[in-house]
């Protein structure tokens, strides 16, 4: 711009009744800076928090790492060892085991729960109460809660099962039942969350497609198939991608199995997480478990890139 | 399909509202994604292990001191006994102490006080058991506490405590107490079974026996730890050690697991609980709390230590049980195991010469009030035994060991004891895993004694640390 043109808005400007020099944005990009304010903090926050020490962290992959000082670099060391631990691959297994089960048995009885509680019956606050509650309380309390009453032949459960005539079993003390459990307590405590998702998305879809489909004379199957499901996509695309990330990254799962379990019997509650936790905080293997974690890291994002494709993000049909 | 044509309806009418239900759960998923490298843990780890493990803080202030025995604890004599020790080294000394309790089970088995050492802020003074020695010593962070105590006092612990608190001759720890391990037995379900006295087990065999004929739909016959960590291995050691095996060798060179000793011990541990009369799981904090497993009723034996005395006099008071040696193998020889914790002062701590100057003053020093403190600690607070020679003698001098079970501790159980072996984490690990499979998942004991082995074999050959003991 030359300098005569600056010189002749400015006295537009002036002649308009605005400051001179200042120029009035337009609605979108007013909207655009008072977004970028609001998010800047969070923004910061995350770069200084978890950016630049996730790339501290991804670089400890290559070092061994003491915890009291001793720093040495081991180039892939800690990869080519991951990758021949009997123990690593175990645990991961045993967290595909645990994904697969959690994230199917969470979306069917969170989705269930929150088709029941969108019904006009008695006492529907109640209900959707008390499948949330579980929710609110500490996980350490859960878990000593559960450990509690599923001990030995002693605890409720087993003392019910007794009754029934199903005879005992140890829950969390054979490695049969012992992740299985696990997944069982996970589920219960986090199916009133999900629940509350599922029903906001339930509740976001117009009676009127109902209504239309009760004339037309379909019946419940049909009206789930073909109405609720398609229009419920991004509401259970958004419920897979995050209770995954959760039973992969061990959100809830960790303080469970430390509190319930500490990772046994023989190993088979030890997740992923839990043994990079171990290599990390119990043996000092601080580098080994950057390595580890890295490399979880990278599988969840496979895993999570993968559901985005095959999924279409979540998107309806029409897209 | 109409629900098409429903879908474009309903995005339609969505259009002007800004964001979009579904792009708004699309976007939530995203930015779940990116927290997750939050929650894998790669931003935790970044924080660790570059500081040296010196303390953090300002370099005044007082001397941090870490334990697990917190006001309102089990026995609240043994909270009062560090508060009283505190409270007198302040009064007498400028530099300050200042306690911090930290849970017993996070101590133990959990991650604080190794997590304070990587981010630079671990304690001036803290406690350590043997099998958690060469972590720190390797680590550089224990501080020489011989250099502070008279060659009187030095020698008036006995060596077999000592060895695995001492490299080269200098002493890292002082220990407070000597905590051998034992089987206790209700008196009550004694007597329901139809046994007596003459019926305690000797033998593993017999002890098995025993514990069916002792097991009811309530109870079981005898407990063992269930929890994988150190404490379970601890309590298995004796075993392994009766049968003459150990993980590693006396030279520290190779490890002598894969042998018949260990076999054996493994194979015992997996018998009681296929047969049924060992539970797969404990109660309360776990196989060390006897008030929750025997004091309930939950098992009619429990292999537990001396601190069981103290924790049923305060816990259970009407509790009536009696203490057995620690049965043994066809041809074994008996041996228990000597656990205990000790005072070690940080060697980059704020003022590791003071902290090593609390420790010795505290419980190596040959002033009548050391010895006092240590007789206090061992016959009153707790019921263990003596590290030290002088307090030994005191506490029996005052009828500390005179009767019931804490005579059958010093008289009986003691004599045979060998002090808990100081190993590397991969060595623990190793150990550990072979227990849990065969305990609690019916692993083949040779095969997994044979794993075991290989693995410490083939970490020992690239070791370089303090020796193992």
């Amino acid at each position: 711009m030359s300098a005569g043109t600056t010189a002749e808005t400015k006295t537009e400007n002036h002649q308009n009744g605005k400051p001179p020099g200042r120029r009035r944005l337009s609605r979108r990009h007013r909207e655009w800076l008072a977004a970028s304010l609001f998010v800047f903090p969070d923004t910061l926050g995350l770069l200084v928090f978890v950016g630049i020490p996730m790339v501290l962290a991804l670089a400890m992959g290559l070092f061994n790492v003491s915890g009291f000082g001793g720093i040495t670099f081991v180039g892939l060391a800690n990869y080519e060892r991951m990758l021949s631990d009997s123990l690593f691959l175990e645990s991961l297994k045993v967290t595909v085991i645990y994904v697969v089960s959690f994230v199917v048995g969470n979306f069917v009885i969170s989705l269930a729960l929150a088709l029941l509680v969108k019904q006009k019956i008695p006492f529907v606050g109640v209900l959707r109460s008390m499948f949330f509650l579980p929710y609110v309380v500490s996980l350490v309390v859960i878990g000593l809660v559960w450990k509690f009453m599923l001990l030995d032949q002693v605890g409720i459960v087993n003392r019910i099962l007794e009754a029934l005539g199903l005879g005992s079993h140890s829950w969390l003390g054979n490695p049969r039942f012992a992740l299985a459990t696990v997944v069982a307590v996970s589920i219960w405590f986090l199916m009133g969350y999900y629940m509350v998702i599922f029903l906001a998305g339930l509740q976001e879809i117009p009676q009127e497609y109902y209504d239309a489909a009760k004339v037309d004379g379909a019946r419940s199957w049909q009206t789930f198939r073909h109405i609720t499901w398609p229009l419920l996509k991004p509401t259970s695309f958004f419920v897979l991608i995050v209770s995954t990330i959760s039973g992969v990254a061990g959100f809830q799962t960790f303080d469970l199995i430390y509190v319930m379990t500490t990772g046994g019997p023989a190993n088979s509650t030890s997740l992923g997480i839990f043994y990079i936790y171990q290599q990390a905080f119990q043996f000092n293997d601080y580098g080994y478990a950057a390595a580890m974690a890295s490399f979880l890291v990278l599988i969840l994002l496979i895993a999570t890139a993968a559901m985005f494709i095959l999924t279409r993000g979540g998107r309806f049909e029409t897209d | 399909m109409k629900s098409k044509e429903r879908v474009a309806r309903q995005e339609q009418a969505n259009e002007g509202r800004g964001v979009t239900r579904q792009q708004f759960l699309a976007r939530g998923a995203s930015f779940a994604l990116a927290a997750v490298v939050t929650g894998s843990g790669l931003t935790v780890l970044s924080g660790c292990g570059g500081n040296g493990g010196g303390s953090g803080g300002s370099a005044s202030g007082p001397l941090t001191f870490w334990q697990f025995y917190g006001p309102g604890g089990q026995v609240k004599s043994q909270s009062k006994w560090f508060e009283d020790t505190v409270k007198a080294w302040n009064k007498e000394n400028k530099t300050q102490v200042k306690l911090q309790y930290v849970s017993n089970k996070e101590y133990i088995n959990g991650s604080k006080l190794q997590t304070a050492f990587s981010s630079g802020q671990g304690p001036d003074i803290f406690l350590i058991s043997p099998g958690d020695f060469l972590r720190y010593y390797n680590g550089g962070v224990l501080e020489d506490l011989s250099q502070y105590m008279s060659k009187e006092a030095q020698n008036d612990f006995y060596p077999s405590v000592m060895a695995t608190r001492t490299v080269d001759g200098k002493i890292y720890g002082l220990p407070m107490e000597v905590e051998p391990m034992a089987m206790y037995y209700s008196v009550k379900a004694f007597e329901k079974a139809g046994l007596s006295e003459s019926d305690i087990p000797r033998s593993w065999e017999q002890l098995l026996e025993v514990a069916g004929k002792l097991k009811t739909k309530k109870m079981f016959g005898v407990e063992f730890e269930t929890n994988p960590g150190y404490y379970q291995n601890f309590t298995w050691y004796p075993f392994m050690w009766q049968g003459g095996a150990d993980a590693v060798t006396a030279d520290g060179k190779k490890s002598d697991f894969n042998s018949k000793g260990a076999i054996q011990a493994l194979k015992l541990w997996q018998d009681a609980v296929k047969m049924g009369v060992a539970p797969r799981t404990v109660q309360g904090t776990g196989g060390g709390d006897i008030v929750a497993n025997l004091g309930s009723g939950y098992c009619a034996i429990q292999n537990c230590g001396i601190w069981g005395v103290a924790a049923l006099r305060e816990g259970a008071p009407k509790f009536k049980y009696g203490v057995f040696r620690l049965p043994i193998p066809p041809g074994g020889t008996y041996r228990t195991i000597l656990g205990g914790w000790a005072f070690v002062a940080n060697a980059k701590g704020k003022n590791p010469e003071e902290a090593a100057k609390f420790c010795v003053w505290a419980l190596g020093s040959m002033s009548q009030d050391s010895i006092r403190r240590g007789v206090d600690w061992i016959a009153k607070a707790k019921s263990d035994i003596a590290p030290r020679k002088s307090v030994l003698k005191q506490a029996t001098r005052e009828g500390a060991y005179s009767s019931g079970p804490m005579k059958v501790f010093k008289e009986d159980i003691f004599p045979g004891g060998r002090g808990e072996p100081r190993y590397t984490p991969e060595v623990y690990k190793a150990v550990s895993d072979a227990l849990q499979a065969c305990q609690l998942s019916g692993a083949d004991p040779k095969q997994q004694a044979e794993q075991a082995a290989q693995q410490i074999n083939a970490f020992l050959k690239g070791y370089s640390g303090a020796k193992m003991v």
